[in-house]
């Protein structure tokens, strides 16, 4: 296993309301790894994500990186596909460059390289609202790599899209994650995604959230369409659901 | 409906009323000074094109600068109002006076502290207008997504760009919106605040010639100043809403039926 890129400990979190989102959790994320978070509605999965980001600063704790932060090291892939309607795809992915202060051609260069990387190359003019909600995630996950950052959130990104788009996009995302290998935090509530894309599942319980279990996928890599139907897949997935029941507090 | 039949309906409907009332004038025999038909008001028209046009001009002036100053000074309060909410909190019950307070009312006294009268004009139609631009653009401040928020202060924006790149095209249609409500606003503000000052001469605008129209009785002239009014305000609203449908056009759902895709 490759050194931690990201290591979180004791971290909490209570808001001013009073709720307490998070109990002391500690987790080592390595570098170059896929790994998801699962567990119930409002656990803290997606507290943890933000602080991970820097985005919000825990109550408690201490958030370690291995690399220099700076603008674009991290970037962070929302359940909406959180999209300037005003701008074209090209300029909504080439956003964190001009933030930046990447000169233009090079952005151009870059933005369009990352949109041929998700399939998009040809929608570069078309505004977001031409687009269906799928593309929209795409453009969104081509935003979010354009920089080439070392660690790539995500939280809940496929959740609102239907069935057939989710499995589309799950092996495309996974196939750039083979291509790429950045390290990837992804935040779910589908079982079959977490055990098709992660080679670590991270699993909290209730609120307040905690680490309640950290399993390994037993599938090969690299991981196939295919691999969907096999028996290992199947149980990996009841072995995940199993121990999701019981950090839920229900028998499986 | 095809959409000339939709252009046509206003108009056919305008022509059979307009009709109606030189045949209701006529038939009752109602002098002019009671009630003048459509056509003497036309001629009202004509005759006095000149004195008319130069109103209309002063009127016009004092709107579209009144306007201007409030869609720059109304963006400008609602920026800073957004900057914190104990500002906000502090300071936007003034602006809301500033609304419901009848600028009649605030008229006599702007009379007797500023003496130009076109200065006079100018703070009372601003008054009117200020409103919805601070309300609206405040409002469209304040609903910027929070993920773009997020996602630029992920990337470091500066403040500069977190204004010029999210805050400015999230506000705009928003501001646009209030700035419809503004420009009709702002002549209403003109037409009251020359009624109160009671301007006369050269520099005086419609509003004042169409009292002083009335009061000789010339009520063709006075209805020609009132239905020149009229028009100027369907020409200011049919400009501010062309303008932001032009602005929004690629992208906003309030300017969709306009795009082609």
């Amino acid at each position: 296993m490759n050194a931690p890129l990201l290591t979180l400990s004791g971290i909490t979190q209570s808001f001013p309301s009073g709720t307490q989102a998070l109990r002391p959790v500690d987790l080592s994320i390595a570098e170059g790894s896929f790994v998801s978070l699962v567990g119930p509605s409002g656990c803290g999965k997606s507290t943890l994500l933000r602080i991970a980001s820097g985005l919000l600063t825990p109550t408690s704790g201490r958030v370690a990186r291995a690399f220099e932060s700076k603008p674009g090291g991290v970037a962070f892939v929302f359940q909406d596909s959180t999209l300037m309607p005003w701008a074209t795809v090209a300029r909504n992915v080439s956003l964190p460059l001009e933030l930046a202060g990447v000169a233009a051609p090079e952005a151009v260069v870059r933005a369009t390289d990352a949109l041929r990387r998700v399939g998009l190359a040809e929608f570069a003019d078309a505004y977001p609202r031409q687009l269906s909600g799928g593309m929209r995630m795409r453009v969104s996950i081509a935003r979010a790599i354009v920089t080439n950052p070392r660690l790539l959130l995500m939280d809940e990104p496929f959740a609102a899209l239907d069935e057939f788009t989710r499995f589309k996009l799950n092996e495309d995302l996974l196939q750039l994650w083979q291509a790429n290998r950045w390290t990837v935090m992804f935040v779910t509530h589908s079982v079959r995604e977490a055990v098709f894309l992660s080679e670590r599942v991270v699993v909290m319980s209730p609120r307040p959230g905690a680490v309640v279990a950290d399993l390994t996928i037993h599938l090969p890599a690299p991981r196939t369409d295919a691999m969907r139907l096999g028996h290992a897949f199947a149980d990996e997935c009841a072995r995940l659901t199993h121990i999701l029941g019981q950090a839920m507090g229900v028998a499986a | 409906m095809s959409k000339l039949g939709k252009a046509l309906l206003p108009a056919v409907f305008g022509i059979v009323v307009l009709g109606l009332w030189e045949w209701g004038v006529r038939a009752a025999e109602i002098p002019d000074y009671v009630l003048p038909g459509p056509l003497a008001i036309f001629n009202a028209l004509t005759a006095n094109f000149t004195d008319l046009a130069q109103g209309l001009a002063v009127t016009l002036q004092v709107t579209v600068v009144a306007l201007v100053l409030a869609a720059l000074t109304g963006a400008g309060i609602a920026f800073l109002l957004a900057q914190s909410k104990l500002a906000e909190h502090m300071l936007f019950p003034y602006a809301v006076i500033l609304q419901v307070t009848p600028i009649v009312t605030v008229a006599p006294f702007v009379i007797i502290w500023v003496s130009n009268i076109f200065v006079v004009l100018l703070i009372l139609a601003w008054m009117a207008a200020v409103f919805p631009i601070i309300s609206n653009t405040l409002f469209g401040l304040k609903s910027v997504d929070p993920n773009l928020r997020d996602l630029f202060r992920l990337y470091g924006a500066t403040k500069p760009q977190t204004a010029w790149r999210l805050l400015l095209p999230s506000t705009l249609p928003h501001f646009l919106s209030g700035l419809r409500i503004a420009g009709g606003l702002a002549l209403i503000g003109t037409v009251v605040a020359e009624m109160v000052a009671g301007t006369s001469g050269e520099r005086s605008g419609l509003a004042s010639r169409l009292l002083e129209a009335s009061y000789r009785l010339e009520l063709a002239k006075a209805l020609a100043c009132f239905m020149l009014l009229s028009i100027t305000g369907l020409v200011l609203y049919a400009l501010l809403d062309w303008l932001s449908g032009r602005l929004l056009r690629h992208w906003h759902e309030s300017a969709l039926e306009s795009a082609h895709d």
